[in-house]
């Protein structure tokens, strides 16, 4: 076992109270998410996607790249022109055309993007850790001559040199800037690691700060959490967890999270949850799977003898949640895990009755379709097959005793 | 912060074939499950749950010949604590079981209509079954992350004395976050020393992060799925513990990871559930570039959006020509191709890709690159012999 007072101490710490009314999402469909390899969206869309964003009620949206001219510029004017009630950012390099770009767009917030670790600076930007803060310099007064909401974006600082984290998030700070967003560019934090840097930042410079994850080793979620649990209030979603790689912190995930694991519920509308997480997988042409948590179509299908029986008598036995939470349906299907119990109740809802052992004997003819067809049964399926069992019932009646296991 | 021990070894028992196949709608034919057992061997995963005796004859069947199918590991069956379901894992040959039980006072109930001491009578009961067939068993404690504390230590203290191979904790209803699940172990550490086993879900999105905790907390065994298949959300998936546990802790199992994409795939097919573009580790996307910023970090040099080779886990790194794409991709790109450009010229065939990928809402295909550069050599021309005239 390793290092464990430490981290008891931090599972303590991590266990306090959140204030609901800090915490406030960012959500970057409309920017990480677009940048995703392959992923376009068309501007209709866009702004489709703005205003049922707003809807739900996030607190402000990262609607694109002001820099990349054409389209894009057209988009976020499209955008800021609707005048919804969340705030609207564009995203731009610390370079000052950039953010001329952004303010002709009409954006009331912007987040100046740099990298802060050393292999970046190295090997990506071919610069120094001087010219990184000159950059930041430069660009955020720039911004704030115009009276923007700046956010300082530490791109890769989970790589970065702690104590230049801390210069880099002091040198923002004393500009004016609003908050730094924590990038953690590659996925590569963990969350007692992310705990333990975001902490470090807000309590020894004391800026606000964002947070900005990615899914590469499945831990956006849990890093988002570990970081509100520090401190950090704003953090970066996308819808489906659409963004580079393999993408971003889900916002109906880490939505979902909050309210029910950590108690914190920030008032968004999660019913309508299914209905954008649709419309975000087919203007970004990738399915939801069917397993994705908090929105998948199969979250509250059952199919196994144990859990569909239970569900039906009390849902929490299996459910945190229910369904119409977030605009999903609760079903019963039968297949090879299905059981007596499970049949029952899906021939009942079929408006069919069975006694308890004729469904013992029928659960068995049914598994076996099941494997055979390498599927669960559709219920013109199930409904056939228990009519051909009755009618073979009729004609052997009480002949027949076949062994049947449990 | 973490001492480091680089001897740590932590075993991974995989469920694709018990837990993965009872996902809603999904059936593994026997052929699928026999190969699938062997690719899991194949990779260095030495224990499998490869399915439920109970459920029927046919499932027997498959136990059986997995059994017989020489795989090196050792093979789980699963079973709830019936005492007359452990004959029929002894009849498939099976030397080890998990015996599950419900803990958690609503499951009790509900599940159940029992209480308690039903539940502590019936896991005995169904232990000096498996005792009398001489078999191995895990103690699986479903809905721990629900279940009253001290009785679920009282079920450790038993599981200690009736000397169970180890004590799984199932997180059913993804009750815990990283933080809880580091407190929780490490405070069943601290009162019993017993070898904890935890079986995360995913339906928060954090079962691999959970893992993680566990293992920090002291865990000894996670339990997983390739691809995450399982009920609801799924598991914790096979591919993103492996590569978490050798790059965020420093424990590298050894497994080979270069199949991780092909037996993804197999899975994948045989689920008939596509592996998502961007699934952690194996979708094709992990490693797919196409924004200027990224794509130009990458071609300088990988470690600036990669943390491994993609070959690690058998993918291959494509760089994407789209929307978001810059100048410095176009030059690469073309230098593929053989056709060295200038920086005006790769600007100028930028800007063209990028209208036609806004255009057609996706990225571009290597051909449609060379239309493009076609169509600007040939306005090119047209402009050039103009001026001459």
């Amino acid at each position: 076992m390793r290092g464990l007072d430490v981290l008891t101490e931090f599972s303590m710490k991590a266990g306090q109270k959140i204030e609901p009314k800090k915490i406030k999402i960012d959500d970057t469909t409309l920017r990480d998410g677009e940048q995703t390899a392959g992923v376009v969206f068309a501007n209709d869309e866009k702004i489709h996607i703005a205003k049922m964003l707003d809807k739900v009620g996030v607190h402000q949206i990262e609607a694109g790249i002001p820099a990349m001219g054409g389209d894009e510029k057209e988009a976020i004017k499209a955008i800021t022109s609707l005048n919804l009630n969340c705030s609207i950012l564009g995203w731009n390099r610390a370079v000052i055309s950039d953010i001329d770009d952004s303010i002709e767009c009409g954006v009331d917030a912007v987040a100046i993007s740099i990298s802060a670790s050393d292999i970046h600076i190295e090997h990506k930007l071919r610069k120094s850790r001087e010219w990184v803060l000159d950059s930041v310099k430069t660009s955020v007064e720039h911004a704030k001559k115009y009276n923007l909401y700046v956010s300082v974006n530490a791109e890769d600082a989970s790589r970065a040199d702690m104590e230049f984290l801390l210069q880099f998030a002091r040198t923002a700070r004393d500009l004016g800037a609003d908050r730094m967003r924590y990038c953690d560019t590659l996925g590569i934090l963990d969350p007692f690691e992310t705990f333990m840097r975001v902490k470090t930042i807000i309590d020894i410079v004391g800026i606000d700060v964002e947070m900005h994850t990615h899914n590469d080793f499945g831990m956006a979620i849990a890093n988002a959490i570990a970081g509100v649990k520090a401190g950090a209030t704003y953090i970066n979603t996308t819808i489906n967890g659409l963004g580079e790689r393999a993408g971003n912190a889900a916002f109906e995930e880490f939505v979902m999270a909050l309210k029910y694991l950590e108690n914190v519920d920030l008032g968004i509308d999660t019913r309508l949850f299914r209905d954008l997480s649709e419309y975000v997988a087919i203007a970004s042409d990738r399915f939801i799977p069917t397993w994705k948590p908090i929105v998948g179509a199969n979250l509250f299908v059952y199919e196994s003898e144990i859990r569909a029986s239970t569900t039906l008598i009390e849902p929490k036995t299996f459910e945190l949640f229910g369904p119409e939470d977030v605009g999903l349906e609760r079903k019963l299907i039968v297949g090879k895990s299905s059981g007596v119990h499970t049949l029952i109740s899906k021939l009942e809802s079929l408006g069919h009755k069975i006694g308890q052992s004729q469904a013992a004997e029928l659960a068995e003819i049914v598994r076996e379709k099941a494997l055979s067809l390498k599927r669960a049964l559709f219920d013109s399926e199930i409904i056939d097959t228990f009519n051909s069992f009755k009618a073979a019932g009729l004609k052997s009646a009480g002949t027949k005793n076949k062994g049947v296991d449990k | 912060m973490i001492v480091e021990d680089k001897e740590r070894k932590i075993n991974i028992i995989d469920t694709t074939l018990r837990n993965g196949e009872q996902t809603a709608g999904v059936v593994f034919s026997k052929h699928e499950k026999i190969r699938m057992a062997k690719m899991l061997d194949e990779i260095g995963i030495t224990e499998i749950e490869i399915g439920t005796p109970s459920i029927g004859a046919s499932e027997r069947e498959i136990i059986k010949e997995i059994v017989a199918s020489g795989i090196k590991g050792k093979l789980f069956t699963y079973t709830e604590a019936i005492p007359d379901n452990i004959r029929l894992a002894a009849e498939c040959g099976i030397k080890n079981i998990i015996i599950n039980i419900s803990t958690s006072d609503l499951h009790i109930k509900v599940k159940y209509g029992q209480n308690r001491t039903w539940v502590l009578n019936q896991l005995k009961e169904t232990i000096a079954a498996a005792k009398h067939y001489d078999l191995n068993f895990i103690i699986s404690a479903e809905d721990a992350t629900r279940t009253d504390l001290e009785f679920l230590l009282k079920l450790l203290h038993l599981a200690e004395k009736k000397e169970a191979y180890r004590f799984r904790i199932c997180d059913t209803v993804s009750r815990l976050d990283p933080f809880r699940t580091f407190l929780l172990i490490n405070t069943i550490l601290n009162t019993v020393d017993f070898p904890i086993e935890v079986y995360n879900h995913n339906d928060f999105g954090m079962a691999t992060a959970n893992a993680m905790a566990a293992v920090r907390a002291g865990a000894v065994s996670l339990v997983t799925s390739i691809n995450g298949i399982g009920e609801g959300t799924g598991n914790a998936a096979l591919e993103e513990i492996i590569m978490a546990l050798k790059y965020l802790e420093n424990i590298d199992l050894g497994i080979t990871t270069s199949r991780f994409r092909e037996i993804s795939e197999y899975v994948a097919k045989a689920s008939a559930r596509a592996v998502p573009v961007w699934k952690a580790i194996v979708g094709t996307n992990v490693f797919a570039h196409e924004s200027g910023i990224h794509a130009d970090g990458v071609l300088k040099n990988p470690i600036n959006y990669e943390v491994f080779e993609p070959g690690e886990v058998g993918l291959t790194r494509q760089i994407v020509v789209g929307k978001h794409s810059g100048s410095h991709t176009i030059l690469h790109k073309f230098k593929e191709f053989g056709i060295d450009l200038t920086i005006n010229e790769a600007n100028d065939i930028l800007a063209m890709s990028r209208a036609m990928s806004v255009d057609l809402k996706r990225p571009l295909f290597d051909k449609e690159m060379m239309y493009i550069y076609k169509d600007y050599e040939d306005k090119n021309r047209k402009a050039s012999d103009s001026h001459i005239e």
